[in-house]
């Protein structure tokens, strides 16, 4: 096991490398000079040089990716060149709202995917059946923002308001700076809405998967087995079917972080909420360089190490994957 | 599929290859390829898909929203994009059937032209990346070695990045802008993301196809390459494509909602329902159903794709079912 996670860890560094190099390329070759947005109306000659020396823009690019990686690799994640804040410290304060919501939302999708999709399964061509898949089907369709804006409909301006529509309180003990609101229950008050928004899709997705490979297991043989040596329904149905059933579950599920990933940042836009998403996409409107790059790059690097950990959760569901 | 009226030279290569898809399929071998097999299968196939109540729904609200999209100027009842300072804000009535926007601008005729956008977007896109993705697949598949591996790097690559922060990165280097050119660049960032998804798709149908006897008999016949792919490696990879392609639509739709709420997508003035619903949250409190027009046609587009899609899903690949 120790050699399969180390030989997983390995495999890594060339994808992040490249990530790391497709990034920087893709982020020079943006139209638009951040330094004269930087200088705005105060824009001349002179000072424009200074910059672009101050921040090695004007060395060739190769070398600027070099020095940037070499930076990157000691924890110097450049400044912002707008604020001057360290981009590293503003991503990782970010990070933990983003994490956050997205491991809300995916226990969410996979609360309501596992007996959705089991009960579909045994169930079949029934009227639970008929329920869960209808429900999924209208779940894969409604794009995460209108669900959002759906619950907004409901809970922040209809109900009078019991959910708050935007702004964020920290859970006690993640509070970034000196000022901001810290309660575990106004937390929750924040991240349910958000969560539900993103969750949904991914349980109709799970939900429609995890049908479908239950289908498949209760009518192999093994399951037929079980039952006939006289096992109960349910032994039968969670630990011979369902862990089965679960191994290509697995598999979409981390093909789906990355739209969770995605929708999370289009999720936090809409509920404002002070996470990596605003963070990258205040950073696309201001033309930020740094800052883009941080996000592009801490986005892509989570995405990398939760489908590690997928891959990882694997082995436990199947250990013949171990040796392959 | 192949069989139809073949000179005679061509008839020892069906006839194996039929006999031969049959007897190892039970191997347990993922060549979904009913397509390929004879005629039978694929009326079979159409049959299957009349009889399927999601797929007939699906299909109906595909080609009224082909419609509506193609008839957009004459079915509107005002321009999408003049605005009226007298009546912002105005409730639903039989002058505008779906109330006004803050710029005073007809919903109603917003949420038809809008439909523009994200069918050509969601069907351009697709047929795009399945037009560059598949060839890829074809060959990476087909002739293997250092090719393969270079073409499914390269497709890791693409992979390695969540789709929407790809498709971000690549719409901040086209700079999002109005009209035909912006939707093109639309087109163009969620065609690049979804080819990889083709090529891999592809690639693992050929590894399989291109191992059977009746290839090697086309060989041994001394057919060529290209010919064999395009006549016998091609047909059997079909039906996993179409399936792809139809669902991979309603993704697509999405994909192209989220950007344009986020300000990436085709911009104003050309209508489109993503940044319409961005733009009328500001102003949920008072006027709901701004926000709920452009969200429900979002959702009805992918709705009817979806549902076509796994009915049509169902019809060529009945093991599933």
């Amino acid at each position: 096991m120790r050699v399969y996670i180390l030989k997983r860890l390995i495999q890594i560094v060339p994808t992040v490398l490249m990530i790391t190099l497709v990034v920087f390329l893709m982020m020079q070759s943006i139209p638009g000079d951040p330094v004269v947005a930087l200088l705005g109306d105060a824009y001349n000659q002179e000072d424009a040089e200074k910059i672009r020396q101050a921040y090695g823009l004007d060395r060739p690019i190769l070398v600027q990716y070099v020095i940037w990686l070499e930076k990157l690799v000691q924890g110097d994640w450049g400044a912002s060149i707008l604020t001057g804040r360290p981009v590293l410290q503003d991503v990782l304060v970010r990070l933990p709202v983003t994490l956050e919501l997205i491991a809300l939302s995916m226990a969410i999708a996979l609360v309501i995917a596992i007996p959705a999709g089991i009960i579909g399964a045994l169930r079949q061509n029934t009227w639970p059946d008929y329920t869960a898949t209808s429900v999924a089907m209208i779940g894969v369709s409604i794009p995460e923002f209108f669900v959002g804006v759906l619950l907004l409909l409901a809970f922040s301006i209809g109900l009078n308001g019991v959910l708050p529509s935007s702004g964020w309180v920290y859970l006690p003990g993640t509070c970034p700076n000196m000022v901001c609101g810290v309660s575990f229950w106004g937390n929750m008050q924040h991240v349910l809405m958000p969560a539900v928004a993103l969750g949904i899709g991914r349980a109709a997705i799970l939900t429609r998967l995890l049908r479908a490979s239950m289908l498949e297991v209760i009518r192999t043989e093994y399951v037929t087995t079980a039952r006939a040596k006289g096992l109960a329904e349910r032994p039968v149905v969670l630990k011979h079917a369902l862990k089965n059933a679960l191994i290509p579950t697995v598999t979409v599920m981390g093909l789906q972080v990355g739209f969770l990933i995605g929708g999370a940042i289009v999720v936090e836009t809409l509920f404002a909420m002070p996470g990596l998403g605003t963070f990258g996409i205040d950073a696309i409107i201001a033309r930020d360089y740094q800052q883009v790059q941080g996000f592009a790059l801490i986005t892509a690097l989570a995405f990398v190490i939760i489908n590690l950990l997928v891959d990882l959760t694997y082995t436990f569901l199947d250990p013949r994957i171990r040796y392959a | 599929m192949a069989n139809g009226g073949e000179p005679l030279r061509m008839k020892p290569r069906t006839i194996s290859g039929g006999a031969l898809n049959e007897a190892a399929l039970p191997a347990g071998i993922a060549v979904p390829g009913p397509l390929a097999r004879s005629e039978a299968p694929l009326t079979e196939a159409i049959r299957r898909l009349r009889k399927s109540t999601t797929a007939v729904i699906g299909a109906v609200i595909v080609v009224v929203l082909v419609l509506v999209a193609l008839f957009a100027d004459v079915l509107a009842p005002m321009s999408p994009i003049v605005s009226d300072q007298n009546t912002t804000f105005a409730r639903p009535s039989l002058d505008h059937p779906l109330g006004t926007d803050q710029l005073g601008r007809d919903m109603l005729s917003r949420v038809i032209h809008g439909s523009r956008v994200s069918l050509v977007v969601g069907v351009s896109s697709v047929v795009l990346a399945l037009f560059v993705g598949v060839p890829l697949g074809l060959i990476a598949g087909y002739v293997g070695g250092r090719i393969d591996s270079v073409v499914m790097r390269l497709m890791d690559l693409i992979l390695a990045f969540p789709v929407y922060l790809l498709a971000i990165i690549i719409m901040i280097m086209f700079t999002p802008t109005a009209g035909l050119l912006g939707t093109i660049k639309v087109v163009g960032a969620i065609a690049i993301v979804r080819i990889p998804i083709y090529a891999r798709l592809v690639r693992g149908s050929v590894l399989s196809i291109k191992e059977k006897e009746f290839i090697e008999a086309c060989r041994a016949l001394g057919a060529r390459d290209p010919m064999i792919i395009r006549r016998h490696v091609l047909p059997n990879c079909l039906a996993p494509i179409i399936v792809t392609t139809t669902l991979g639509i309603a993704t697509a739709i999405i994909v192209e909602a989220t950007l344009s709420f986020l300000g990436l997508g085709t911009q104003p003035p050309t209508p489109s329902w993503g940044w319409d619903l961005k733009a009328n949250i500001s102003f949920i409190q008072a006027n709901a159903w701004l926000t709920l027009y452009p969200g429900l046609a979002i959702f009805v587009t992918v709705l009817g794709f979806n549902l076509f899609g796994d009915g049509l899903r169902d019809a060529l690949d009945p093991r599933l079912k």
